[in-house]
């Protein structure tokens, strides 16, 4: 019961850091990526073959996931650069998509279908150690770095370029710089959660990156509240406890845990868009922070 | 005579077989407000985008204080010292008046601006006094899009006060202000022109133009036909025939 | 001969393609809602086709149940949740979240009614024979080109003839005009729905004929609509058909180089490339921001 508890809170720390860095750029930066999947997955190949090659060290897997994964979130600033609205999800999808065939394919790098298996068990500075407490400090870190984005200077820029980009420019502002820096963060922040991910498990393939995974994370973000802090993480919860939950009903047999689960959010995200736009934490009387 | 801060020459600009403007020179001295007057559809509003980098030329140059500014990205001209506001105000709606304010005075895209607490302590002042001047400091919690019109008018004024440039294109600012609201407004250009700010308005009333400015500068179907005091320009028969024409004056 | 061979599987892909990109131009070019669930009217045609037939009922009536279903499809989307959230003037993300709920749930529940995989109906008709030295061709390849020809040939006469046809049209163009004519925008968006979803179906069910269906197929469909209404100039019909054509195309010939798996990818590539270079699109007219 420890060990499934342990488990069930490391996943949610990871989950809790992939849905805040998603709501960053939702929420803040009018970015709606449904590709945060590509980014968590580029995080733990990178960290798993960091662990593979060089030394299962859990600080170095991060970093080195924050780094490919923020490398390469260029992918997803270009597009927003150029288009926004249904265009960039478009887009966003379109990456998302091609991301997964390379995953599958690319084998000397992924492993192909079969994935990356047997990545040691993590280590901090030659001890080894769990992964939980590396996932509750990293996700700790985020949501400080975010709180205090959010608020400052970089959440104002961020949030007025959503709301008239042209005005913004017109103040001196210069859009491209601001939205790639913010994209760069929210990917490397899902690279850091990759690169955990993939020490947790000891094992990583291309299911666990694919658009479902988006959808999930993206799930997690609008059912908690887009553009609040807490509501992520809280969303995170919920959708991660629901398999477990569900386990429990005697009616619903085990290969299908996943359907119904599946099945459970996607109406829930289409009730709460019909009924309660602003999510579950989300304030109605402000109305919504992401229109 | 004051020194002269924006100077465009010549500019040009057609959107497929039409000519929006059509060799616009302009020069905007410091100190001096100066309303850009014309029929709809004179490139006004089309002029104001050529210079801030909204659109490219096809041909002319503008320049800040002799510093070319042709082929430059609207925040780089922003920069410069040019601040602008839009026809239709384009605030930033989710956000509430202090944050639009404090936005304003914000331009590193860098996610923290330099120069520490003294810098930012500054621009919080900044942000507060151009709250001040055009009466929001009581809605400053209030976001953007649950004000009324003249108050956004008038955030849209209080970002570019705090903006501190000193350079100013303003598109139909006065529009749809009631008597009380004008005389504020107008209170606010005095003290930027006092400051030796150089201003230019788009304005559609002629008596608001008297009001307001003290140079007008005419446009007719993308030329400047006509620079000069505002007693001049508005008695002259041709000009007026041309402004009231066939067209009806209409707010657009 | 084997260029030829790929061409000719292209153009039957592409007529497929085309067929449901125009459905997905036809809904947003008269209502502006970016149908992120158009790929669903499609899988479930697919998949009634595929129960009706392999249930006993004959080809025509799988098809036309299918047909219905779709149609039935895009008009509950109109009526439950499209319109409820564009009554409380909801951003596009709101309705990209709930049509994309929509897709979830449909593809899972499809998912554990009909078993995940892929599944066809084989019949005569999708049997290939050597027409040429080396070239094989199946009826059904005809059949493709032909339902997509006339069924152009039919959607370009109603918009162009009907009255409910041009009002569509002007629809996209002028909402309010239409209020002045007394006509019911609320009324012609369902049509336009309606229409739209249908369009999908006979693409679904040739699909299910040739290839075959997954469960995911949607997202696929989804996909290649919005690339080809995209890469054809958002607003343009023709523009959405003529490029749902040539990715098919593009699709196919592609595998004279790469593998399978890396076909779909040519989309998504034209897709990108297109965003990034040229927004509007092929017949696109270009706007400033």
């Amino acid at each position: 019961m420890i060990a499934y508890l342990m488990n069930l809170a490391t996943i949610v720390a990871i989950f809790g850091i992939l849905a805040a860095t998603l709501n960053f750029i939702i929420g803040f930066a009018g970015i709606f990526s449904v590709a945060h999947a590509v980014f968590f997955g580029l995080g733990a190949y990178a960290g798993a073959q960091v662990a593979l090659l060089l030394v299962p060290d859990a600080l170095l897997a991060c970093l080195v996931g924050a780094a490919i994964a923020g490398g390469l979130s260029l992918c997803l600033a270009l597009p927003a650069l150029r288009v926004r609205g249904e265009y960039f999800v478009a887009a966003s999808l379109g990456l998302q998509m091609m991301a997964a065939t390379l995953f599958a394919e690319v084998k000397p790098l992924t492993g192909g279908i079969g994935g990356l298996v047997g990545i040691p068990r993590p280590t901090l500075l030659g001890v080894q150690i769990g992964v939980l407490p590396v996932a509750v400090a990293a996700l700790a870190l985020i949501l400080f770095l975010t709180a205090r984005l959010q608020r400052g200077a970089f959440g104002r820029t961020l949030q007025s370029i959503r709301d008239a980009e042209s005005a913004a420019e017109a103040l001196g502002k210069n859009v491209a710089a601001a939205k790639t820096l913010a994209v760069a963060f929210a990917c490397a922040g899902a690279g850091i959660a990759g690169a955990l991910f993939a020490l947790h498990l000891s094992f990583v393939n291309v299911e666990s990156f694919t658009m479902d995974q988006s959808v999930l994370v993206m799930a997690m973000v609008i059912i908690g509240g887009t553009g609040t802090l807490w509501g992520p993480i809280i969303g995170a919860v919920i959708l991660l406890s629901l398999p477990a939950g569900l386990a429990f009903l005697p009616f619903i047999p085990a290969t299908e845990v996943g359907a119904v689960q599946q099945i459970i959010y996607g109406l829930a995200m289409t009730l709460l868009m019909i009924f309660r736009p602003a999510g579950l934490v989300g304030d109605l009387s402000k109305g919504r922070s992401t229109a | 005579m004051s020194e002269i801060l924006l100077k465009s020459e010549n500019l040009a600009r057609s959107f497929g077989g039409l000519q929006a403007v059509a060799g616009v020179s302009l020069s905007l001295p410091a100190g001096q407000v100066t309303a850009l007057v014309g029929p709809n559809g004179a490139g006004k509003t089309t002029t104001f985008n050529l210079i801030t980098g909204n659109l490219r030329a096809d041909s002319g140059t503008a320049s800040i204080r002799g510093k070319p500014i042709m082929g430059l990205k609207p925040w780089q001209v922003a920069r410069l010292g040019v601040a602008r506001s839009f026809q239709d105000l384009r605030l930033f709606t989710h956000m509430t008046v202090r944050e639009n304010v404090l936005a304003a005075t914000e331009t590193a895209s860098w996610f923290w601006q330099p120069g520490g607490t003294r810098a930012r302590a500054r621009r919080q002042e900044r942000a507060e006094a151009a709250m001040e001047a055009t009466g929001l400091t009581a809605l400053a919690d209030a976001r953007a899009v649950d004000l009324a019109y003249a108050e956004r008018k008038f955030l849209s004024m209080a970002r570019i006060l705090a903006a501190e440039a000193d350079i100013w294109l303003l598109d139909e600012p006065a529009s749809g202000l009631d008597l009380a609201s004008r005389i504020r407004f107008g209170q606010l250009l005095r003290d930027a022109q006092a400051r030796g700010v150089a201003i230019c308005l788009i304005e559609h009333n002629l008596d608001v133009v008297v009001e307001l400015s003290n140079r007008i500068a005419f446009l007719d179907q993308g030329k400047v036909l006509a620079e000069g005091d505002p007693e001049t320009i508005l008695r002259d028969p041709a000009l007026a025939a041309i402004y009231f024409g066939d067209r009806p004056q209409e707010a657009a | 001969m084997l260029l030829l061979q790929l061409l000719l599987q292209g153009l039957q892909t592409g007529a497929l393609y085309a067929l449901t990109a125009a459905g997905f131009a036809l809904i947003f070019g008269a209502t502006r809602i970016f149908h992120f669930a158009h790929g669903t009217a499609f899988t479930l045609a697919g998949y009634v086709f595929l129960f009706g037939f392999t249930g006993g009922l004959p080809w025509w009536a799988a098809a036309l149940c299918g047909i219905a279903v779709a149609t039935l499809f895009g008009i509950a989307m109109e009526r439950l949740v499209y319109r409820p959230i564009q009554r409380h003037e909801g951003s596009f993300f709101t309705v990209f979240v709930a049509a994309f709920g929509v897709a979830v749930v449909v593809q899972n529940l499809i998912g554990m009614l009909a078993g995940r995989g892929f599944a066809s109906v084989d019949t005569e008709l999708s049997r290939a024979s050597e027409v040429l030295p080396e070239v094989f061709l199946a009826p059904v390849f005809w059949i493709a080109i032909g339902v997509a020809v006339a069924l152009f040939a039919a959607l370009s006469a109603f918009l162009t003839r009907h009255p409910a046809g041009v009002a569509l049209r002007a629809l996209a163009q002028n909402p309010d005009l239409i209020r002045t004519y007394g006509l019911s925008s609320n009324r012609l968006s369902v049509l336009a729905f309606a229409l739209g979803s249908a369009l999908a179906a006979p693409a679904a069910i040739l699909t299910a004929m040739t290839s075959g269906l997954n469960e995911a197929i949607g997202h696929h469909a989804m996909l290649i609509s919005i690339a080809a209404t995209i890469v054809g100039g958002v607003g343009s019909l023709r523009g959405a058909a003529l490029a749902g054509l040539m990715l098919g195309v593009a699709e196919s010939l592609a595998l004279a180089v790469v593998d399978t798996q890396w076909a779909e990818g040519v989309s998504f590539f034209v897709l990108f490339a297109f965003i990034i270079f040229r927004p509007s699109g092929i017949f696109g007219v270009v706007q400033t921001r």
